[in-house]
């Protein structure tokens, strides 16, 4: 087990290495830098000049690369051209904000998706019917659609803020009832499109289980039949469920960046949309980075998840 | 000015009896009776003063309905990149300065006209060299240092700082020289331009002033560029302008509140801002931006609204929750220009026409301009035959031919260029923006009946700025935006050496005969004193270039401005920001 979780340790700081590293070279080889950016197109040649050399962008892609490279090395991820802040203290806060996110759409579609899928595997009706097609249609939804549904509704109806994170006056740390309201429509707009695929797995995992032969003896027991799809044939069924959570997380995170401009949430897609539009280089490479981060974690989380499913894939 | 209505009411003059002469107190007396002639002035001081307690009673009217007080809530698109526009150019820095920071003069953007503002009058010598200005006295900063003419020595000397590297050095010149600035007295100024520079002051729109007592020692020590950015905390921004930035919250909001100390105030002497608080909402997606102007958690946008949303805005203005205003024909319209440096498409078999006027007088012939202002304006554009649109009648040639929707002499135009036929040419857009890649779109379905195929290729913004400015295009359809509606301010654009010469930027020597043209009329245009003289020079100037085309137009839009009901005193104007130009006088219903 400990060779096995040091491979995987050593798989994810290699991601997250080959991640950052490609996002600067491709950032650095993209049209335009932060001086062109920041100066306007307007500005004279010489002073996009000036400007390259303060911020030290007039340097070679392989200069660039290696000095952070080096500093990488000591945790020293480079300085924020945009915010003028180490890139180490901005990443944090922006990824707390994307993880109190990305954590309550995991958690609602799970809460919601997979007992959903239970019913619909396990039982034959219009209700099943009904639960099918709409996971369908969700399913077929990409993010970008939800939310703008779900803020196109909290708009209609006025029950929930639009966007944001908090109300203005509101202390911008810590839990409140104002940072529940405002992470309801995001939280779905994430949420439902990742139930309808666990009830789809979950439906088809659940029907499978249900035909094996250990279920068909307990039901011969006398064992009731709830029983027998809420207590034994739950477990079986859930390792489909659990061998995708770690794509789900890497699939949450690019999910949660288009969610996260529409609703204006402040969190890890944004910051990376602003430092891409204003190349803000080392701050793209801190994003890339973090990202790289939670796949990593959710891939191995994904695994802790299988090996409690089934132990015998933990072996 | 500033004294109050009251004021005047309470003192009436020559009314006392004892000072008029004897005929007019025998008149009175005749009709009014002794008693009552005698009771006359104390009846008008009562009924003075009664006006004056009415008044009294609503101390912050600067006119009927409007109160001090109260909150607005604007959104804006993006992040700013500093709280200094020394730093950055972005429209959200641009609107921190403008909030927080106050200028010598100010541009009505409704009526285009220059007004005084931390300067309060001006004059210009003979040779129109050198201005004298002469400074608002009592003016403070918001943390109560007074406002001289160091601050303003101080400002000019931050932007020409070559450490500093500010985003306004190149506006700020005359003619590509720096303006020289010396302090009379604490309240007197004198600007030294190398030339004659007939916009004179207007120039100075562009310029917030600083405090040099807060930003003083980041210039000496060569750290300015970076002084005023996104991690300062909100109290060191010093301004002289409305509002002290409060609060700035990464990705959320810019809070701002009003500057007790401002130095302007309303017509009736009150103080201005007549806001408490404005904030600034961070909403990056336009649609949930439209939303929530509809659900009211938001007062106004920065920009205009698109032309898809107008019919959703007309239903919500029509239910009474925005007021929705056409603001009029913008100053800018869309342009599309090809490439026409000397050997650009050497040993290219297109170089024989793809640099002509003629394909360039073919293309406007060949689009419809109604036809074109339906498709990418949905109908909300006029027409456009110059770089000078109808908004600005100031300056717009009254001669500028007006091309007719003509495609068979576009037809006859393209046989001669290219007699086997065969055109094609690839034009660059702006990816993501709905105007700009219909109108891309409109360009090409018009050429292609005539046998012109146009390969439409849209690219991010950086890329297609990129690919313009190192001169890597065939021709491009893109938004370049005049910084004034005086020509002499957008010397980039007309001179052959501009860095906004699209067609041909940053020439050593001007490549055609009537390019050398225009920078010939262009200097004498800047340099005359005389605004008709400079009218007539300019009439010249669009004639020769209606003549060449080498940029050509088809539609400007109209642009249309929302914002809630419950905003008052707004003045929509067709630059932006539309409505928070004014924002010292935006005030809402209590």
């Amino acid at each position: 087990m400990l060779l096995y979780f040091t491979r995987r340790l050593a798989f994810a700081l290699f991601l997250v290495f080959a991640v950052s590293s490609a996002s600067l070279l491709l950032t650095k080889l993209a049209p335009g830098d932060y001086a062109t950016e920041s100066l306007g197109m307007e500005a004279h040649r010489e002073s996009i000049e000036l400007a390259r050399t303060r911020f030290g962008l007039d340097r070679s892609i392989g200069a660039q690369y290696g000095d952070w490279l080096t500093r990488a090395a000591r945790l020293d991820f480079g300085r924020s051209l945009l915010y003028d802040r180490p890139v180490r203290e901005l990443i944090p806060e922006r990824a707390a904000n994307t993880a109190v996110l990305a954590v309550t759409a995991l958690v609602l579609a799970t809460l919601i998706g997979l007992p959903l899928g239970v019913l619909t595997g396990s039982r034959r009706g219009p209700l099943g019917s009904i639960i099918r097609a709409a996971s369908l249609t969700l399913l077929s939804t990409p993010p970008l659609i939800t939310s703008l549904l779900m803020i196109f509704l909290a708009a209609r109806t006025g029950w929930l803020p639009i966007a944001g994170m908090r109300s203005a006056g509101v202390p911008s740390a810590g839990f409140s009832v104002d940072l529940v309201q405002h992470l309801v429509v995001p939280a779905l707009a994430l949420a439902l499109p990742m139930a309808a695929m666990f009830e789809r797995l979950q439906s088809q995992a659940t029907g499978d289980v249900l035909g094996e032969p250990f279920v068909l003896a307990t039901r011969a027991r006398g064992v009731p039949w709830s029983r027998i799809v809420w207590r034994d044939a739950l477990k079986p069924a859930l390792r489909s469920v659990a061998s995708i959570y770690g794509l789900v997380v890497g699939t949450l995170l690019s999910g949660s960046f288009v969610v996260e401009v529409v609703t204006s949430w402040p969190g890890l897609g944004r910051l990376m949309l602003d430092a891409l539009r204003a190349r803000d280089i080392y701050l793209v490479v801190g994003c890339a980075g973090a990202g790289a981060v939670f796949v990593a974690a959710g891939t191995l989380l994904s695994d802790v998840a299988l090996a409690w499913v089934d132990p015998r894939s933990g072996r | 000015m500033g004294m109050g209505s009251c004021e005047l009411m309470a003192k009436p003059r020559g009314l006392p009896l004892g000072q008029l002469s004897g005929r007019a107190r025998a008149l009175l007396s005749a009709v009014c009776g002794c008693r009552a002639v005698q009771l006359l002035p104390l009846l008008v001081l009562v009924v003075a003063v009664q006006a004056c307690r009415s008044e009294a009673a609503r101390p912050d009217n600067a006119s009927a309905g409007l109160r001090r007080g109260g909150s607005l809530v604007a959104s804006v698109r993006g992040e700013p990149r500093s709280f200094s526009r020394l730093a950055a150019r972005d429209t959200t820095t641009q609107l921190v300065s403008d909030l927080t920071q106050a200028k010598l003069v100010r541009v009505n953007r409704v009526t285009d006209e220059v007004e005084p503002w931390l300067a309060e009058r001006w004059t210009r010598s003979d040779d129109g060299r050198r201005y004298t200005l002469t400074l608002r006295e009592g003016v403070a900063f918001s943390d109560g240092q007074p406002f001289t003419a160091d601050d303003v020595v101080f400002t000019f000397r931050a932007i020409y700082d070559e450490r500093t590297g500010s985003a306004l050095a190149d506006s700020m010149t005359a003619n590509g020289r720096r303006i020289a600035v010396r302090a009379v007295d604490p309240h007197t100024v004198e600007l030294i331009f190398a030339e004659p520079f007939a916009a004179g002051v207007r120039l100075l729109d562009n310029l917030p002033i600083l405090p040099q007592h807060v930003l003083g020692p980041a210039l000496d020590s060569g750290t300015l560029a970076s002084a005023w950015g996104l991690s300062t905390p909100p109290s060191s921004v010093v301004g002289l302008g409305p509002f002290v930035l409060a609060a700035y919250e990464p990705g959320q909001r810019l809070v701002f509140d009003r500057n007790p100390k401002y130095f302007r105030k309303a017509s009736d002497g009150s103080a201005l801002p007549y806001l408490d608080r404005l904030t600034l909402e961070i909403v990056p997606d336009q649609n949930a931006e439209l939303l929530r102007l509809e659900a009211g958690q938001i007062d106004m946008m920065m920009a205009e609204i698109a032309p898809e949303a107008y019919a959703p805005l007309k239903r919500a203005a029509d239910a009474g929750r925005v007021t929705l205003v056409d603001a009029g024909v913008g100053y800018t319209a869309n342009s599309l220009w090809f490439n026409l440096k000397p050997g650009a498409f050497a040993g290219d078999s297109r170089a024989g026409w793809l640099q002509r006027d003629e394909l360039r007088q073919a293309i406007s012939l060949a689009v419809d301009r109604k036809t074109f202002s339906d498709t990418v304006y949905l109908g909300a554009a006029a027409p456009a035959y110059g770089p000078i649109t109808e908004a600005n009648r100031k300056w717009m040639w009254a001669g500028q031919p007006n091309t007719p929707h003509n495609p068979e002499a576009a037809k006859q135009l393209l046989v001669r260029l290219a007699p086997s036929g065969g055109m094609r040419f690839t034009l660059l857009t702006q990816k993501g923006r709905a105007d700009l890649e219909r109108g891309a779109a409109a360009i090409r379905d018009a050429l292609q009946p005539l046998g012109v195929t146009v390969d439409v290729a849209a690219l991010d913004v950086s890329a297609l700025v990129e690919r313009f400015t190192s001169g890597r295009f065939e021709a491009v359809y893109f938004s370049a935006i005049a910084t004034d509606t005086d020509p002499a301010l957008n010397p980039d654009f007309w001179f052959s050496f501009g860095s906004a010469h699209l067609w041909n930027i940053a020439q050593k020597t001007p490549a055609t005969a009537w390019e050398r043209q225009i920078d010939e009329l262009m200097a004498r245009q800047i340099a005359s004193p005389d605004d008709l003289e400079r009218k007539r020079i300019f009439d010249e100037v669009q004639r020769v270039f209606a003549e060449h085309v080498p940029v050509v137009y088809f539609a400007a839009p109209r642009i249309y401005v929302a914002y809630s009901s419950r905003v008052l005193n707004a003045s929509p104007a067709v630059t932006r920001p539309q409505l928070l130009w004014s924002a010292e006088t935006l005030a809402v219903a209590h």
